[in-house]
């Protein structure tokens, strides 16, 4: 009895504010265009132009604060393409890798820090730019056309040689995994994010006060993890397609 | 659980509301403390900035030693190159002054030498040349006593042999008796 009126109660409350798939539509020409992403997006954007202008402004031979930081950030980007994309190759892929780590770890801190709510939009509502679809498949195809582009300007069509690598019969497999690679990325990082901020909004309607905690702290985790993943595996492929025939089987594939 | 509730509902009441001040088509703002996850997101915030700060300030204070250390270390090695550059090149420009001062001492001795060997030769040519005509002078003088003795040796001979022709004793009476009144006078 007590509990079919708990349902009831639960049916009253308009869990409507949590729907997925309300966007604030923006019109350009004839598309639509998912306005709360561009604003966030914008946002993460200026943060990212600001720290690079306030780290480059006064250069000092000895590094201090914000230009301190800035060349830790970019020295673990740099570790990182050259770890996955190797001594040689890694130098030109840096500030893609750089500009995709940055901007999805931002966005994502964005989404789990910044109280969005306070502005309310006509409809939907501002969150991470990486909690949308659009955001992740137009990074992960442009993971796939770098590593193209990088596979076919190291070799030429010798690129398609790498189908065929180490055995004929992993065409099939290969072929595929082209599909996968882009759709895996995108799915996940959209996936993390957006699962991580609706469990936090379930649970601030529910229980408002310090119960999602764990979960937010948590959520900054995931965040930076999947920011580190994207960044990490789009160099792996980008690393990937640049290898040379003979010395294959580095482990690539480390989904979570 | 019925005070959660009771929140939740307040809470999206209260959404409602904000949503409906806001207009149904335009931009607004959101002051439901509860609703906006304010508290909470104050608190992992200041989490965040009370570790970060302690964990990301240790380590940009350790990178800034470190590249300090590493600036310093590089300019002491410069500075010591530098000097060790001079000190070499001082060292340079002795050993150019030792090796000019060798080449001019060279140079006199040289010189002296030049002088000294060509003073011996045209000593030795004169010297050569003295007893070359020495030499023909004293060649000379044997031949001429060699003639001489020759001479003599041929007129003795004459001499002896015609002694014998002519000599007699009348003719030794009178030699000897000449002498004797040579004598006597």
């Amino acid at each position: 009895m007590d509990t079919l009126h708990l349902l009831d109660t639960f049916n009253l409350l308009p869990f409507a504010e949590l729907e997925v798939g309300h966007h604030l539509y923006w019109h350009l020409g004839n598309l639509k265009v998912h306005g709360q992403v561009f604003i966030t997006s914008w946002f993460v954007i200026a943060v990212l132009i600001l720290a690079s202008l306030a780290a480059t402004r006064s250069i000092q031979r000895i590094p201090t604060g914000m230009q301190n930081l800035m060349e830790y950030a970019l020295e673990f980007i740099r570790d990182l393409a050259r770890t996955q994309i190797g001594e040689k190759e890694y130098r030109a892929w840096v500030p893609f890798v750089g500009t995709l780590l940055l901007f999805i770890f931002l966005s994502n801190w964005s989404g789990a820090l910044i109280p969005w709510r306070i502005i309310k939009l006509p409809e939907g509502e501002l969150a991470a730019p990486t909690s949308d679809i659009n955001t992740t498949v137009a990074f992960a195809l442009l993971t796939s056309l770098a590593y193209f582009y990088a596979g076919f300007k190291k070799k030429g069509l010798g690129y398609f040689g790498n189908y065929v690598q180490p055995e004929p019969i992993m065409l099939p497999f290969k072929i595929i995994e082209d599909f996968t690679k882009p759709l895996s990325l995108s799915f996940r990082l959209f996936g993390n994010i957006l699962a991580d901020e609706l469990v936090v909004a379930v649970l601030v309607l529910l229980v408002p006060l310090f119960v999602p905690l764990p979960v937010m702290v948590l959520g900054l985790f995931t965040s930076a993890i999947q920011a580190l993943i994207f960044a990490t595996l789009a160099s792996a492929y980008i690393g990937e397609a640049m290898e040379d025939h003979g010395h294959e089987g580095e482990g690539h594939e480390e989904h979570s | 659980m019925k005070m959660f509730l009771l929140l939740a509902i307040e809470a999206t009441v209260d959404a409602s509301e904000a949503a409906e001040t806001a207009g149904e088509g335009g931009f607004g703002l959101n002051f439901n403390i509860l609703e906006t996850n304010l508290i909470n997101l104050a608190i992992v915030i200041g989490l965040l900035i009370y570790f970060g700060r302690g964990f990301l300030g240790k380590m940009l204070v350790e990178r800034r030693t470190t590249i300090a250390a590493a600036i310093q270390d590089a300019e002491k090695r410069r500075k010591d190159a530098v000097s060790a550059l001079a000190m070499q090149q001082q060292k340079l420009a002795q050993a150019q002054a030792e090796a000019e001062r060798i080449k001019a001492t060279a140079e006199k001795n040289a010189e002296v030498a030049r002088d000294a060997v060509l003073s011996q030769a045209a000593q030795d040519i004169q010297r050569l040349r003295d007893a070359a005509a020495q030499d023909t002078t004293s060649d000379q003088e044997r031949a001429i006593a060699d003639l001489r003795r020759q001479v003599t040796a041929l007129a003795l001979q004459r001499v002896e042999s015609q002694l014998a022709s002519r000599l007699n004793d009348s003719v030794q009476q009178q030699l000897v008796d000449r002498s004797i009144a040579l004598i006597g006078d």
